[in-house]
């Protein structure tokens, strides 16, 4: 709810995840909006919608979703394209949209700062903001990070080191109610039966 | 899961799912009772909320409510979840303010806030004839009323009520000011006997029209009375109940 | 003095898709410039408050002007210098509107607002020479240091160019290059853990300040919201550093500015260029004090402290001296003001209705009875309002006044009013949509009956 801090701080354990905090409603153009922090990384989310489609976008029986990831330096390029594809189709298999057909809903998110596991910020970003628009969603979502180091042991969140070392990086979008998978993506090489999968 | 009755006056989250009091696999028994002596109540499952195969599910977050309609028993009435949002969706018979940004032809365009513009008959007037239309000129005010509004189709507006009477409905004044709130406030202020204006209304005579659409004009004697009143219905925002007497106390106190 | 009268005006600005202004907006806004009134209690010359945070990298900022908030970054790359200046390092420097911060910016669109801002920090950051280049050269004709400084607009709520301008200066002020050697040929890079890091050679801080003009230049505010610059007939920003050294000047819009106008200016603007150089001061040498303790920092330093930090309103500094004379006059007077009652007061308290509409998929119904059931929806919801309405010569409202009473609009038991309750809904107000609701709920109800036969 807009004007109002969730935060949780995650209890310290084995196999921890970074303390992270959401702050929801901050910025006052956008319908919706959250900034989401997991250690160093941050990514500030703001969403449009169901607001007026630009162009020839419009669909009839559903609303366009648009997620645009914008980088701190530079111009996106081809790595923010293809995570804004993944964002969008995550996001897709939530939100409602046959509820609000012909309209559009713009997320845009701008990564405040990459300390690791951005993906997986970004994800849980985007759902905080979309809670905050109050766009009709089937369940909440997050996403979460795993590394793989070369003995094989599982890191989750990890941070840029721990990234740059890891044989494989997982990340993984799981709805709530269910803890069904929503969306997975990989990057290096493992196999079926170390494609793990806890939700926090 | 859980029962919708235990939950009302609660948080809930999209994708919690509520079980209906009388979904039949669960009290099948209280219906089959219910179905000789006391007519059941009709289940009204409204914003936030859907329809699925285990009872409801909710889509929005925010506070679960639930009000009874007409009487009936436990079962029925209505229930939804009060969120906090910004962006407006029109809906049938709501009451909103909306800007003209065009004429084209026999109707105004106005803006609602929603995602698409509404239309606005300039015979849906009081007194409105094909002769006699109404002086509406584009970036006007208008208080009106949704006749159309669905999601398929362009809302359309109207400014009198069934019986052709204005009803407080038409274009506002030139003066005063206009102000975007969250959709949260507004219903909070259109409430039977909010206590905001309650309060307000001691300071000093003021008029206020509220839109469901966010939109609040505002017009007082002077500039200044104006720009306090905006400020404090802005806040309102933010305050808690006792801030916000507080911050009247100043005004009214003394 | 007013180095250009670009062609720019104002105005002239891409429509924002967002909300269009009202003609009753644009008037009172007008009329308080007029009557040296601001929205948010402000005086002509008062600027918001500026907040600097910085982010867990080196070069690394949100600047928040009251609501507008622009995040900055500082990278840097070694490449061959530029031919014509083979021993100075290179500066770029790009803006970007965020699509996140209104609803009319599109990504990567140049428009000509983003042309204007551009150029604008551009003259302030490079023009003035602020930062050493020569000390950014590596190996002359070979290698230097190019600093990037990437500007992101994240809210949009007036004044662009001055919230952009303080970030730049602050991000470059807070970034650390890495330390090279040069033996011979060869160029050493150290990483942080190596070397610590060096910061730039910054000469002097230029700040824009902007200033709107109204009526022609009649009247000026510093610090335009966003509801202030739609309104406004022209633009003066001006950079200047706390040595009171002028760096850039523009004018735009092409309004007439006499040279006094233009000197006032340049007094404020050396005024709030001394205040926020020194809450920039401050804000890094606290950040400087943090890190060497080994502290939090970065935005992640509100999370431990679990407090509500969200958009908290700025205490709005209305003036509200007299206001109680006014009021009470208003009040103890026997006669309301006439032009108060001039219009019919309209108050229409409605029902906890949430603005949500399309979804119609309300309980117990069927899928050929959704049509009604929108209907219905429509029709409870408007019996549910109660629509009052005063009228002019009301005299209920005049007695009210009388009595010293507040001129409440709400609620009040005579008779004028009509109230829809919707229980008692009066027949007479609303025939049909009675009508109409008594039949879907009939048909309804036969429907539940067919079901429940079924169920048996």
């Amino acid at each position: 709810m807009a004007g109002e801090k969730e935060k949780v701080v995650a209890a310290a354990g084995g196999c921890c995840l970074r303390p992270f905090s959401c702050e929801q409603g901050l910025l006052s153009r956008p319908d919706g909006s959250a900034a989401f922090l997991q250690g160093d990384t941050s990514v500030l989310a703001g969403l449009y919608g169901p607001a007026e489609v630009k162009g020839s976008k419009e669909l009839p029986d559903r609303a366009v979703l648009e997620v645009l990831l914008r980088p701190k330096v530079g111009l996106p390029g081809v790595i923010e394209r293809s995570r804004e594809q993944l964002l969008r189709q995550t996001c897709e298999a939530v939100v409602l949209g046959v509820l609000h057909p012909r309209t559009a809903i713009t997320l845009v998110l701008q990564v405040l700062s990459d300390a690791g596991s951005l993906l997986s910020c970004c994800i849980n970003a985007a759902c905080m903001g979309l809670l905050d628009a109050g766009l009709p969603l089937s369940s909440l979502f997050c996403g979460v990070t795993c590394a793989l180091d070369p003995n094989g042991a599982i890191i989750l969140d990890p941070t840029t080191r721990q990234e740059q070392e890891a044989r494989a990086i997982l990340t993984f979008a799981i709805d709530s109610p269910e803890r069904k998978v929503l969306m997975t993506t990989t990057k290096g090489s493992c196999s079926v039966e170390e494609g793990p999968c806890f939700p926090p | 899961m859980a029962a919708a009755e235990a939950c009302v006056g609660q948080v809930v989250l999209p994708g919690d799912v509520l079980l209906l009091p009388a979904h039949p696999d669960e009290d099948g028994e209280r219906l089959r009772l219910g179905g000789g002596a006391a007519p059941r109540g009709r289940l009204l499952c409204g914003p936030g909320l859907r329809r699925c195969a285990a009872g409801l599910l909710v889509t929005k977050c925010g506070l679960l409510r639930h009000r009874q309609t007409g009487g009936g028993a436990a079962a029925g009435g209505a229930y939804w979840v009060d969120s906090q949002q910004k962006r407006y969706v029109p809906v049938k018979g709501d009451h909103v303010i909306g800007v003209v940004t065009a004429k084209a032809g026999d109707v105004f365009k106005l803006d609602v806030g929603g995602s698409e513009q509404a239309s606005l008959s300039y015979l849906a007037f009081e007194g409105a004839t094909k002769r006699n239309r109404p002086n509406v000129q584009v970036g006007d005010l208008i208080y009106g009323q949704f006749l159309v509004a669905n999601k398929d189709m362009e809302p359309e507006m109207v400014c009198i009520d069934s019986s052709g009477r204005s009803n407080g409905m038409g274009i506002i004044g030139q003066d005063g000011f206009l102000i975007k709130v969250s959709l949260g406030l507004i219903r909070k202020l259109l409430a039977p006997k909010s206590e905001i204006i309650q309060e307000l209304s001691q300071l000093y005579p003021f008029e206020l029209v509220l839109g469901m659409n966010g939109r609040i004009w505002v017009k007082a004697k002077t500039v200044q009375q104006t720009l306090i009143i905006v400020n404090i219905l802005e806040a309102c925002e933010y305050m808690t109940a006792e801030q916000r007497k507080q911050a009247l106390a100043k005004f009214s106190g003394n | 003095m007013t180095r250009s009268a670009r062609a720019s005006s104002p105005s002239s600005r891409p429509a924002m898709k967002a909300t269009p202004l009202s003609n009753c907006e644009r008037r009172f806004l007008l009329r308080a410039i007029e009557e040296r009134k601001r929205l948010d209690g402000r005086q002509c010359y008062d600027y918001r408050n500026v907040r600097v945070s910085f982010g867990a990298d080196r070069g690394c900022c949100i600047v928040e002007l009251g609501k507008t908030r622009v995040l900055a970054q500082v990278s840097c790359e070694l490449v061959p210098p530029k031919l014509n200046r083979p021993t100075e390092g290179i500066l770029f420097f790009n803006l970007e509107l965020s699509p996140m911060a209104a609803p009319g910016f599109e990504p990567g669109r140049q428009t000509e607002l983003l042309v204007k801002l551009n150029r604008l920090i551009e003259r302030c950051l490079r023009n003035s020479k602020c930062i050493d280049t020569e000390s950014l050269c590596v190996v002359a004709g070979e290698k230097v240091w190019q600093i990037r400084l990437d500007l992101h607009l994240l809210n949009h709520d007036g004044n662009i160019i001055d919230a952009a301008s303080i970030a730049g200066i602050v991000a470059l002020c807070h970034f650390r290059r890495p330390d090279v050697s040069v033996q011979g040929e060869e160029v050493t890079v150290f990483t942080p853990e190596e070397r610590d890091p060096v910061p730039l050679s910054i000469h002097h801080m230029p700040i824009c300040v902007s200033f709107a003009f109204f009526q022609q230049g009649t009247y000026l505010v510093v610090d335009p919201s966003e509801r202030e610059e739609r309104v406004m007939d022209g633009l003066l920003v001006i950079a200047m550093n706390k040595h009171r050294e002028i760096c850039t000047i523009q004018s735009s819009g092409g309004i007439m500015l006499v040279k006094d106008q233009v000197l006032r200016c340049s007094k404020i603007t050396a005024v709030k260029v001394a205040e926020i150089t020194e809450l920039i001061q401050k804000a890094l040498e606290n950040d400087r004090k943090v890190r060497k303790e080994g502290g939090k920092f970065g935005f992640a330093e509100s999370i431990p402290n679990q407090k509500i930090t969200t958009f908290k309103m700025e205490s709005a500094a209305v003036d509200t001296n007299n206001v109680e004379e006014q009021a009470e006059e208003i009040i103890t007077k026997a006669d309301p003001p006439s032009e108060v009652f001039a219009k019919p007061i309209l108050h229409t308290p409605g029902t906890a209705q949430i603005g949500e509409g399309i979804e119609n998929s309300w309980g117990d119904l069927e899928e050929s009875e959704r049509e009604e059931a929108v209907e219905e929806e429509g029709e409870s919801e408007a019996t549910a309002f109660e629509v009052q309405k005063m009228e002019t010569e009301d005299t209920s409202t005049l007695r009210e006044a009388e009595k010293d009473e507040p001129i409440v609009l709400s609620d009040s038991e005579e008779e004028e009013v009509i109230i829809l309750e919707p229980q008692e809904l009066p027949t007479k107000a609303r025939p049909q949509a009675n009508l109409k609701q008594e039949n879907t709920s009939k048909k309804a109800f036969n429907k539940r009956r067919r079901k429940k036969r079924a169920v048996r």
